[in-house]
């Protein structure tokens, strides 16, 4: 066990080492662009994302009544990071006037969909937890 | 805890940042963490993997031959790379999320305890910062969406190797926390039994069932366009596979800075060899012997499309100016500019039967935007490998 975690920390630490190198290999132009966008993930994760489903977390648990916590558990882990997933297609940012076969979906449409399909399930969900409570 | 007395601002600053105590969720902790973190280093292993793969096809020369056959075998590891890319996204999420309280665990004394703590700190950074980099830049790149400065192929190669590494040192790190984690019940036997007097509070089994439903569904509604039959449920595909001949288009011709040379009446193909060098009008290569192959184009991006593609095979030509069957061909289109104006096919793919210097798709002559007059069409590699508008091939050893 002792050796197998040693050996698998060399190889990682290895591994680790040629992908900075090459991180550095792109040189003075791209590093800087690049330390913007690793530092940046981490940031916003830690800083604005995580801080806000924390508060999210507190807010279900002072105001929604117990039968709705597991529901919205479910509708905040399917919903949030879809809507993450989905942010470059609504935007259409890459949309190119010459190339109508590229973000030719109607994404709001379908998101709108899948989102009311989510929360559908969610309330129905809550009612029928109530419901065997109460029963 | 470091037992760390501390005064003034410090002690006021110190005790407005949240401890771990803080967080009271039962739902984090490693238990969570671990079974999440299995499924989060199996997507990511398959997305370094495919990347490698893919990284390899797209060298001018690959460090070794890179199989020709099937022909949909870079559609499958291409779409496998961003299937495992978009159910990372959730799975990276939940994760971070259980362990979140862990970015408040106040340093120890110093000494080689503050060593190791700084050491671990730092590969978890570049662990977070690369994953959370290769996600954001592919699902973006996928978009065509490239709002930095940074070469994306680059940067996404480079990074690849960060994340897998320091996973790797964190798998390292952490193998007797988590195999004690995945010895344990996922859930406390009072909280997996409801009780009588009301509905139960969230599990963790509640969690993870939701986590699983999350990577799902988001591989589904963006990549489902390449199953037959789910492409209707692919609301957030990058494309619905529509375009000209039944094929989409990744650069049009517009965008190549071609579109006005295309109808012209001196174009001839150059065809350079050890040999001698011709020059090719379109009705010479028409009346050559045309075969006729089902391949897919299949993008980086994910996406793929499979056509009906007639021509000349490569090797035919190549033979005319005199290549062995050992060399390469080098294949230049009439871009100006551009990463991909030329491509490499190597010298096992030259000999494939159905490399081709396509003239129809569909059985008609290429839409502008597939790339007529003609155009490379080859089983197993990149879509931005396959050349459009050509105008060269010259044969180069290999």
């Amino acid at each position: 066990m002792r050796a197998a975690r040693l050996g698998l920390g060399l190889l990682g630490l290895a591994a680790t080492a040629y992908g900075l190198l090459l991180v550095v290999g792109l040189g003075p132009g791209q590093l800087g662009s690049v330390l913007v966008w690793v530092v940046g993930g981490v940031l916003v994760h830690d800083a604005l994302l995580a801080p806000l489903v924390v508060a999210l977390g507190v807010l279900a648990v002072l105001s929604a009544s117990p039968s709705w916590r597991t529901p919205l558990v479910w509708a905040l882990v399917v919903l949030g990071p879809l809507t993450l997933v989905a942010v470059p297609v609504l935007g259409r940012f890459g949309a190119r006037a010459d190339n109508p076969t590229l973000l030719d979906r109607p994404y709001w449409a379908g998101y709108a969909v899948v989102a009311t399909v989510v929360l559908v399930l969610t309330v129905a969900a809550a009612r029928r937890r109530r419901r065997s409570a109460l029963g | 805890m470091s037992g760390r007395t501390l005064t003034g601002v410090a002690a006021r600053l110190e005790a407005r940042i949240p401890h771990t105590e803080s967080f009271t969720s039962e739902l984090r902790g490693p238990r969570t963490a671990a079974r999440v973190g299995v499924w989060l280093g199996v997507a990511l292993s398959v997305a370094f993997v495919t990347g490698l793969y893919s990284h390899a096809s797209q060298l001018a020369t690959p460090p070794v031959a890179l199989p020709t056959a099937p022909a949909r075998l870079y559609q499958v590891t291409q779409g496998l790379h961003v299937a495992a890319g978009t159910a990372a996204v959730p799975l990276l999420l939940v994760k971070l999320w259980s362990v979140f309280p862990r970015l408040f665990v106040r340093p120890p004394r110093p000494g080689r305890e503050l060593a190791l703590h700084l050491l671990e700190r730092i590969s978890i950074a570049l662990l977070v910062g690369a994953a959370i980099f290769q996600l954001v830049t592919g699902l973006a790149n996928s978009a065509q969406w490239y709002p930095w400065s940074f070469g994306f192929v680059g940067a996404h190669y480079a990074l690849a190797w960060v994340a897998a590494g320091s996973l790797v040192v964190h798998i390292a790190v952490k193998l007797p926390i988590i195999r004690r984690a995945l010895s344990e019940p996922v859930d406390d036997v009072a909280a997996a039994s409801p009780g009588s007097t009301g509905p139960v509070a969230p599990t963790r089994r509640t969690l993870l069932r939701a986590t699983w439903l999350s990577a799902a569904v988001a591989v589904v509604a963006t990549t489902a366009a390449e199953l037959p039959g789910l492409r209707r449920v692919a609301v957030l595909a990058v494309r619905s596979g529509e375009g000209p001949q039944g094929i989409p288009v990744n650069r049009s011709a517009v965008g190549a800075g071609v579109a006005d040379q295309l109808d012209d009446p001196a174009w001839r193909l150059r065809v350079i060899g050890p040999a001698s060098t011709l020059e090719l009008s379109l009705d010479d290569l028409r009346a050559m012997d045309q075969r006729t192959a089902v391949l897919p184009i299949a993008c980086v991006e994910g996406w793929s499309a499979s056509g009906q593609w007639s021509g000349v095979p490569v090797r035919d030509l190549a033979a005319l100016v005199g290549a062995g069957s050992g060399e390469a061909v080098v294949v230049r289109s009439m871009q100006s500019r551009g990463a991909w104006r030329e491509s490499r096919l190597p010298a096992n793919f030259v000999q494939h039967p159905d490399s081709l210097l396509a003239l129809t798709l569909a059985g008609q002559p290429l839409d502008p935007d597939h790339g007529y007059p003609c155009r490379l069409i080859a089983p197993a590699r990149p879509g931005v490998l396959q050349t459009k508008w050509v105008h060269e091939l010259e044969v180069v050893p290999a």
